[in-house]
């Protein structure tokens, strides 16, 4: 093949290398980023609701508290409700304990983007390091022999990356999970 | 007596969870904060039921249970794994470990507590 083809599809398979690899990355950062949007907005969503409804449920009971504090005597059906009280807010507390582990999941999504982000820094700079290897006076097979160079190691960081990050958070809810005994 | 239940989990706030919803339910809660201590802990405490993570620094839960089976006050304790993980590769391996059941987070603290009372009573 002639030097120069030689010299072509080796830029070529350089560029496609870093379009490939990049966008990759990228996709999974995109998709990473958007789970945990959605993890957030479910749980402050859930969260508000079960703020708001502890609040109710000790509000609907006040007028019954404050007639007790003043010596008075509750009907059966208020002491009754005063005694219901709280198993209502165990239960929105149950569901503010599940909406709240959205922080256990972000975090594990949003390391991985970081990791990720920093992975493709490096990725770069290895472009940048071998590039500062081609001088201006360099004979095209001096160039082809590092461009080859450049493309397996940006080969072989980008799949270093992808094995490092095995996605663990596949969760788009903030819904009880499965439960499984052996 | 309350039983005792390890709970392991590099998730400051998720260990919170875990202990407030079990200490609720009448059980004594002892945290670790990785596998490494999980497993310091499980050794100089006797517990009923050890409650692990799995992503966590220095020593995962596979790995935790690995050589919480290999210690003979540990070969028939109930260990159960709470995860964010939910793959059918990873609960495999979480059974050949010695894991006795597999929980996906987010727990639902009504039911986790079922199941304890299911697995220890």
């Amino acid at each position: 093949m002639p030097r120069k083809k030689i010299l072509g599809s080796h830029v070529k398979r350089l560029l496609s290398g870093v379009s490939d690899h990049g966008r990759r990355h990228l996709t999974e950062v995109e998709t990473d980023l958007r789970q945990t949007e959605l993890l957030l907005e479910e749980a402050i969503e859930k969260l508000t609701t079960s703020f708001m409804a502890i609040h109710a449920a000790v509000g609907d009971r006040q007028s019954t508290i404050d007639m007790m504090l003043a010596g008075g005597t509750p009907s059966a059906e208020d002491s009754e409700r005063l005694g219901a009280m709280s198993g209502e807010i165990g239960v929105h507390v149950n569901a503010a304990i599940t909406s709240m582990q959205f922080q256990d999941m972000t975090s594990q999504l949003l390391d991985r983007t970081l990791k990720r982000v920093s992975g493709l820094r490096d990725f770069l700079d290895t472009v940048g390091t071998h590039g500062e290897y081609i001088l201006p006076d360099s004979g095209s097979e001096e160039i082809v022999d590092l461009l080859g160079k450049v493309s397996m190691a940006l080969a072989i960081q980008s799949l270093e990356l992808r094995s490092a990050l095995r996605k663990a958070v596949n969760q788009q809810h903030l819904e009880s999970g499965d439960i499984e005994l052996f | 007596m309350a039983k005792t239940i390890l709970a392991v989990d590099d998730s400051s706030s998720l260990r919170q969870m875990v202990a407030f919803s079990l200490k609720a339910a009448g059980y004594n809660v002892v945290e670790a904060v990785d596998g490494q201590d999980g497993l310091d802990k499980a050794r100089l405490q006797a517990v009923d039921l050890v409650l692990t993570d799995q992503n966590m620094p220095r020593m995962d839960g596979l790995a935790l249970i690995k050589l919480l089976r290999e210690l003979p006050e540990y070969q028939k304790t109930p260990i159960l794994m709470l995860t964010t993980e939910s793959s059918d590769e990873m609960k495999s391996k979480g059974r050949a470990a010695g894991a006795n059941g597999w929980l996906v987070k987010p727990f639902d603290p009504q039911r986790l507590i079922e199941v304890v009372k299911k697995v220890i009573g």
